[in-house]
């Protein structure tokens, strides 16, 4: 086996406008990394459009519905309408089983949420922030769903007053003790996150408690300059949306002196607005644009920060995000639109996680969940779950660090796929193809490989077919021995006559004759039950 | 006499045999460290990692201390009544009744005020740390894997094979461990079920060199080995028994040491098993509203007492006790002071349990000493470098060169004696760090404790496996040096027991056999 590096270095790190060849492959590999799953006209239509007009598509963000009730233990809001401005009910047991119901009502629409077949990066970069902020759910799913939607208004906004919501989001309150950070004894947890993880990051340590973007001392007076805020009306049947608020007399008066990586600058008192003043000061450092134009980087291009990416990408992107006064939607517009981002050697050089995975299977063929809100519900937690079992549950990353396949070198993606994983992405992917897809209330969630295969350039020439799938499938051209075996399951044979055979049938089917339209669709499924087994697949 | 007859591993002193197949294997040095050549003396690791910083304070407590952390952090301690007591200082979470259980049967030790130089207190950053047993932040292997990578320095290609045909190690659950990530690949299989493996399709794949071209080669690569590992540990786990009827199948951990103990009985020749606990980020609700011996962290340490402590009675009824030790460890310990959620936030040292038949058993390191004033933030010192605990695993289980063992870490190693109470047959040299040794054990009238001291009050007793004192063999001060004391055992009924010393530079515990 070769080592890992150096492989191929990028043909160019040049960040201006690509230039060169606009063709199918260039628009799939800009979905695929922007989306869960694109389908072929979705690509046919970014090659018609071209780069620009897509990547202004993409880079905006869709309303999104809100999530319903559909499991009878709500026992508040009436089945069909929305939750999340309901109270809870006073019994501690029907209490727990409102929340049951509403944890199952807010897993089923996050997952409907990536299963959305509209062209938009939003799905995208709101796991992007999940994963950057990586909160776990609460105890209460109103403010897990507010902590949801914040996430999402500030996916392609301003950076900086993102930082500043979120510092006072419920959930974010709960999940790093900001809730109970008070004068008399102050919780340091989330001082900490917000400039190792959150902001500034952490550089290496240059001296005892000094971490080269910020220090220990730091994250004392961080932890004061929070304190007195706390979370009121949790699972209350009372208050119909749990809020931060801020108590005078549980703050910290004293001035806060931060260390000469912020210049010494010291916070005087300002009570609720004290967190702002030192987050502006935290964005003082231009390490805060550093920091996430390379989790940018890493999550959107190529796991491998190398010296040159380093020198030449990250300070472009950053000074972008300088620039633009920490505003999102520019520092993606120029790296999606830049020479860099279509650099053939970074085809395919992250590999799938599990969401990538089981949505780029069920988006890519229009398959969705079409019955009614309990079952289609139901569909969508299974998938959940599914997602979880391979390692990446949405709403509770496994630490604050987020998923470790975004940030833990040097294997990065290559953790989302081990011995545990590969089984179960291989029995998945079998289940909903070739099996009886996943089954709730006696309907079954399959993938729709007739529909698929209708929606392909010319599905009665198997080698077109082939071809369309794996541009829609994988990242690279795969080798022809791949190729072979693919179309030699699609014909149930190989050469000329059965070419030809398959030809004939699809042409048959498609002018009427419905006897053929199940044995069209198992040579579909069987084939695309291989495609998802196939190495090529598991990348982007 | 001859140091190399100093038997101390009692189930190999009644057959004369091992005897010298342990001085040619350990003559034949040059074998390597992860040999699997030799079945029936192969040692197995067990690693438990505690995720998210475990409260050392509230697990092995300094009873001496006990009125000053009252001071510190009165709303997570534990009545003093309830806890644990093992020796005169320290006592356990009083939910860890099976690991005292293992303490005082001498198979469970406890090594103090464990951490590294300039604590960092990210999980991340520290936990890299810890999995790469290096402070260098551009080490991206893990201790483990770089000594698997000294051996194998191809794999994963042309691995398994018929030499090696089981992984190196195994990582229970869904993730590998990043302590044997190795150059290329990492060395550890992640299995959730050693019972359910599956045949997975392969694939004809060509590496063209890029990003692309690599991960291609790593998931055939994957593919192939998932598919013959599997083979082997299905094959091994079906072949398998366990004997104990102490597992917890409630207990996520019990459940998986058993499958552990499953795979090493039916002949898996894997070293090293690692497993996961979550939830030790306890920065709230640490402990009950009402009940402090109640809540998360005693849920915590409850699973891994209990699951511990199953484990060796299985090992011990499956006869495996002597290839078998175990170990923790956490990123960080926590503040001495706690917060004001019922919480403790990040700290700096914490203790960490070394266990099985083989361990040096007692209390390494001195109690940790908390003043009634300590500064904000402050954590439990280091005393211990964690890296020296590696260090000297490799060294005494898997009887690893000491030259070797140094040149894979990058600070100079400190030697303790932790994991060698089975060992036979060491050189001379190797006794000299060891502060405590009785000879000969097993032993028939006479026996002499050899004991290395400051200038200090020392107090040597022998107690039974009930923890009575049977005999004082000491109760004075001595001076520095290295003391030879000889007492008299004729008159105790043969079995065994424990010869505790206590002073104030150590405590420590170690078996004597008594025979006819």
């Amino acid at each position: 086996m070769k080592p890992e590096q150096p492989v191929e270095q990028p043909l160019s790190l040049n960040m201006n406008p690509y230039s060169g060849t606009w063709n199918k492959a260039a628009a799939a590999h800009l979905l695929r990394r922007t989306m869960f799953g694109a389908t072929n006209q979705q690509i046919l239509d970014a090659v018609s459009n071209g780069m620009n007009a897509t990547v202004n598509s993409l880079l905006q963000i869709p309303a999104v519905d809100l999530p319903l009730t559909y499991d009878a233990g709500e026992g508040i809001a009436a089945p069909g309408s929305t939750w999340i401005n309901s109270v809870y009910p006073t019994d501690v047991a029907a209490n727990q089983a409102t929340e049951t119901a509403r944890i199952k009502s807010l897993g089923a629409w996050m997952m409907k949420r990536l299963n959305s077949p509209t062209l938009s990066i939003a799905e995208k970069m709101c796991l992007f922030w999940q994963n950057h902020f990586a909160a776990t759910a609460a105890s209460d799913s109103r403010a897990t769903y507010l902590y949801h939607m914040l996430i999402r208004n500030h996916a392609l906004g301003n950076f900086k007053q993102f930082v500043k919501d979120m510092t006072i989001d419920p959930t974010m309150l709960i999940f790093l003790n900001g809730a109970t950070n008070f004068n008399f004894s102050p919780n340091e947890n989330y001082a900490r996150e917000l400039l190792e993880l959150y902001t500034v990051g952490k550089g290496p340590q240059i001296a005892t408690g000094d971490y080269t973007n910020y220090t220990e001392d730091d994250v004392a007076a961080g932890a004061k300059i929070l304190t007195g805020w706390t979370v009121l009306g949790l699972r209350s049947d009372s208050i119909t949306v749990p809020y931060a608020q801020f108590f005078p007399t549980a703050h910290e008066n004293s001035d806060k002196t931060l260390s000469y990586h912020f210049n010494n600058t010291v916070i005087p008192n300002a009570d609720e607005n004290e967190y702002a003043n030192y987050i502006d000061v935290i964005f003082q450092q231009d390490a805060v644009a550093h920091f996430i134009c390379k989790e940018i980087y890493r999550y959107f291009v190529n796991y491998d920060l190398t010296a040159d990416v380093t020198t030449n990408v990250i300070p472009v992107m950053a000074q972008t995000f300088i620039d633009n006064n920490y505003e999102i939607l520019p520092v993606m517009d120029q790296l999606l639109k830049s020479e860099h981002f279509y650099d053939l050697s970074l085809r395919g050089s992250l590999i799938r996680s599990p969401l990538e995975m089981v949505f780029g299977m069920f988006n890519a063929t229009s398959s969705s969940p079409n019955f009614d809100l309990a079952t289609d519900s139901d569909m969508y937690l299974s998938l959940y779950w599914i997602a979880e079992t391979m390692g990446q549950a949405y709403a509770t990353p496994p630490s604050v660090a987020g998923w470790s396949a975004y940030y833990q070198a040097p294997a990065f993606s290559k953790l989302w796929v081990n011995a545990t994983h590969i089984k179960t992405r291989f029995d998945i992917s079998t289940y909903i193809t070739i099996l009886t897809g996943i089954p709730v209330n006696g309907n079954f969630l399959k993938i729709n490989a007739l529909g698929f295969l209708n929606g392909l350039s010319n599905p009665s020439n198997s080698t077109a077919v082939i071809s369309d799938m794996c541009e829609v499938f994988c990242p690279k051209t795969i080798n022809g021995v791949q190729q072979a075996t693919l179309k030699a399951i699609l014909i149930n044979g190989v050469g000329a006559t059965a070419e030809g055979a398959w030809t004939q049938q699809y042409l048959q089917y498609i002018g009427g004759d419905t006897s053929l339209e199940s044995a069209i669709n198992n040579r579909v499924q069987l084939t695309l039950s291989r495609l998802f087994k196939m190495p090529e697949f598991q990348t982007i | 006499m001859k140091r190399r007859n100093f038997v101390k591993n009692i189930s190999l002193a009644s057959v004369a045999a091992p005897f010298v197949l342990k001085d040619i294997n350990f003559q034949a040095i040059q074998k390597k460290l992860f040999n699997v050549s030799k079945s029936a003396e192969d040692r197995v690791l067990v690693i438990i990692r505690l995720n998210g910083g475990n409260d050392g304070l509230n697990t092995v407590i300094p009873l001496n201390s006990y009125d000053n952390l009252m001071v510190h952090r009165a709303n997570v301690m534990l009545p003093e009544t309830s806890i644990l007591q093992i020796t005169p200082g320290l006592g356990l979470h009083p939910t860890m009744t099976g690991m005292r259980d293992m303490f005082t049967a001498g198979k469970l030790s406890i090594v103090q005020n464990v951490g590294y130089p300039e604590q960092n207190r990210s999980h991340f950053r520290s936990m890299d740390i810890w999995s790469s047993g290096s402070l260098d932040p551009q080490e991206t292997r893990g201790w483990l894997g770089r000594q698997f990578d000294n051996d194998y320095p191809n794999y994963p290609a042309d691995y398994p094979n018929a030499t090696y045909p089981d992984p190196f190690a195994i990582s229970m659950g869904y993730e590998v461990s990043s302590t044997c990530q190795g150059l290329m690949a990492n060395f550890s299989h992640a299995i959730n079920d050693p019972f359910s493996t599956s045949n997975l399709l392969t694939a004809n794949i060509v590496n063209d060199g890029t990003y692309f071209g690599s991960h291609m080669e790593y998931l055939a690569t994957l593919i192939d080995q998932t598919n013959a590992y599997g083979d082997q540990i299905n094959t091994a786990a079906n072949a398998g028994t366990t004997l104990s009827t102490l597992y917890d199948t409630n207990n996520p951990i019990a459940v998986q040491l058993r499958y552990v103990a499953q795979m090493i009985s039916g002949g898996l020749k894997t070293k090293v098993y690692i497993l996961n606990i979550n939830g030790f980020d306890t920065h709230d609700a640490q402990v009950n509203a009402t009940d402090t011996t109640l809540g998360t962290h005693r849920d915590l340490l409850k699973t891994l007492s209990d699951a511990v402590a199953a484990f060796q009675d299985d090992l011990m009824l499956l006869n495996l006790e002597s290839r078998v030790a175990g170990m923790t460890f956490s990123e960080f310990g926590r503040q001495i002071a706690s917060n004001g959620s019922k919480g403790t936030d990040h700290g700096d040292a914490a203790p960490m349990f070394l266990f099985g038949a083989c361990i040096n058993a007692g209390i390494v390191g001195p109690d940790p000493v908390i003043d009634a004033a300590i500064d904000v933030q402050v954590g439990v010192p280091m005393q211990i470098d964690f890296r020296d605990m590696y260090a000297s695993i490799l060294k005494d289980w898997f009887e690893v060169p000491a030259s070797e063992v140094q040149s894979i870490f990058d600070h100079t190693v400190n030697f303790y004696q932790v994991l060698g109470a089975c060992n036979v047959g060491l050189e001379e040299q190797e006794f000299e760090k060891e502060s405590v040794l009785i000879f000969p054990n097993p032993a028939v009238s006479y026996t002499t404790i050899r004991l290395k001291t400051e200038n200090e009050w020392v107090t040597i007793e022998v107690l039974d496996l009930d923890g009575r004192i049977i005999k004082e063999v000491a109760d004075s001060n001595m001076d520095q040096g290295t003391h030879l004391i000889q007492f008299e055992i004729g008159d105790l009924t043969p079995g065994q027991y424990i010869v505790t010393v206590k002073k104030r530079s150590g405590f420590k515990r170690v078996k004597l056999m008594k025979v006819k």
